[in-house]
């Protein structure tokens, strides 16, 4: 008991920094969005949409900086904007989501890469999108992402059976009357969304394995979608924890690790389903 | 894209679409659920308009891509397209009358036959009990012992509940013994009607042609068709 006391006082110091403490409200808020959303990312096979998306805001964000307006709402907003061509093209040019995904992430970053070109001088506000950064949240950023966070969430929770039937069996859940459009527009907004919040703690780089992570690890410890969605909560809620914890104390990029954090759970899941 | 797809089957009864691959089946029967947007005509179900009476509609797709190792249990799957939920007797009323028993409830769906899972698929098609259930090739991907049971789950609905059966279908003997109607479709409706007025030698032989493999014969004044076994060209 007693050699848990300096790691106690240790947590205890980490709490009273008001950074750390908007980066971990911050934090657990987006690893419970990004893990509930990782579900029907993973069941509906579009793991590259969030990767994708999350590259793509690199265009917004060096919008932003030339415009010299803050970057997430802007980021948002494209973010956003790419999700929903991506959605229409998807339904109307009838080409897979991956390959578009992929034109428009590259296309986008290239984009972003072009702009960065001409601002001048060391852009920290970039530096941090890139790979994440628990010191550049600010109470703004920690409103925004709590209200958009609650949002999506609440969506969520009133249509997680319609949500989940229309990704297993879309023809057969638009026959029952579910309004399929709708809920998959919001989906894909709602992906858009939570990427680009993920991005101020994760980085661009790394924000795509807060949706995958979760899911795949609680994939191979549950029998039941109950079981499945709540273990996939509490591996994201540990892993955003264990992850923001080091980085504070260890003074290490939060972004790379939360993502490591995530990837051992991964692993001694595995672990343990091999040994069964 | 299917024309001059005009033909009506009757309430209560079941109805067969047959047809070569690629000849429209199941671009017809999306349509008629209206999955596909219609570029003319209209689609009536009982009278009225399909939009208006689609709640009234049981669907069993064709093909089910399902990632088998997704954790879900058959009963949670069942209870998806429930907004307001489903009490349990329901469900176990449902799972028994596709001659499932109530202990598949708990078992992941991944884990299930091929034909266990097109029977938990129609479960799930007749929880609102409706009064047609569209199949689209229910028989796909299941051994002979599975197909007795799913027909012997098609008539049930249709003779205990009254429920209109319509389905896609590539086994012409189950058609000529099951079914009340058979619609013929090559790109265009070619013949609807009774099997014993449909399946001749001839039709078939237009809608598959000559080598369709198909023989007739007759019961009782009925024909029966049945498929050919054909040896290996190099068997001897």
């Amino acid at each position: 008991m007693s050699s848990l006391l300096p790691l106690m006082s240790l947590l205890l110091e980490m709490l009273s920094y008001p950074f750390m403490q908007r980066a971990l409200l911050s934090g657990l808020v987006l690893g419970a969005l990004l893990a509930s959303l990782g579900v029907f990312v993973t069941l509906r096979r579009m793991a590259f949409f969030g990767d994708g998306i999350a590259h793509a805001s690199l265009a917004g964000i060096a919008i932003a900086i030339l415009a010299g307006v803050s970057p997430l709402p802007v980021a948002l907003a494209w973010a956003v904007a790419i999700a929903l061509l991506v959605y229409r093209l998807e339904r109307n040019a009838r080409i897979p989501s991956d390959s578009l995904i992929g034109i428009f992430f590259t296309a986008s970053m290239a984009l972003g890469v072009m702009l960065m070109r001409f601002t001048r001088g060391y852009q920290p506000d970039l530096v941090s999108y890139l790979f994440g950064n628990i010191l550049s949240i600010r109470t703004s950023d920690v409103l925004l992402i709590l209200l958009l966070s609650a949002a999506i969430l609440f969506w969520l929770f009133l249509s997680i059976r319609p949500l989940t039937f229309l990704s297993i069996a879309e023809d057969s859940a638009a026959v029952r009357g579910i309004p399929v459009r709708f809920h998959t527009i919001i989906l894909y907004v709602s992906l858009a969304m939570a990427t680009v919040l993920g991005v101020k703690i994760l980085g661009i780089v790394l924000v795509s394995a807060l949706l995958i992570l979760p899911s795949a690890t609680s994939r191979l410890l549950t029998q039941s979608f109950k079981q499945y969605f709540i273990f996939s909560l509490i591996i994201a809620e540990l892993a955003v924890f264990i992850g923001l914890s080091a980085s504070f104390l260890f003074d290490l990029p939060s972004g790379a690790a939360v993502v490591l954090a995530g990837t051992g759970m991964f692993f001694l899941a595995a672990t343990a389903r091999t040994k069964k | 894209m299917v024309e001059d797809a005009h033909f009506q089957i009757p309430e209560g009864s079941i109805a067969a679409l047959i047809g070569p691959n690629g000849s429209g089946k199941t671009t017809l029967m999306k349509a008629i659920l209206g999955l596909i947007p219609l570029r003319s005509g209209d689609v009536f179900l009982f009278g009225k308009h399909a939009h208006q009476v689609r709640h009234l509609a049981g669907y069993v797709p064709q093909r089910f891509s399902f990632d088998g190792s997704f954790p879900i249990t058959v009963r949670e799957f069942l209870r998806l397209g429930q907004s307001r939920g489903c009490s349990p007797s329901v469900l176990r009323e449902k799972i028994q009358e596709v001659g499932l028993t109530p202990l598949v409830l708990e078992r992941r769906l991944g884990t299930l036959s091929g034909g266990q899972l097109q029977r938990v698929l129609i479960a799930q098609a007749i929880l609102n009990n409706p009064s047609i259930l569209f199949l689209d090739e229910p028989s796909t991907g299941i051994d002979v012992s599975g197909e007795a049971l799913l027909h012997d789950v098609i008539q049930h609905l249709n003779r205990e509940h009254g429920t209109t059966v319509f389905m896609v279908s590539h086994d012409l003997a189950m058609v000529s013994d099951m079914v009340d109607t058979v619609v013929c479709i090559n790109r265009r409706i070619l013949c609807a009607g009774a099997p014993r007025e449909v399946l001749t030698h001839r039709t078939l032989a237009e809608l598959f042609g000559d080598r369709s493999g198909v023989y007739e014969h007759w019961h009782d004044e009925v024909p029966h068709v049945h498929e050919k076994i054909r040896s290996h060209p190099n068997a001897h």
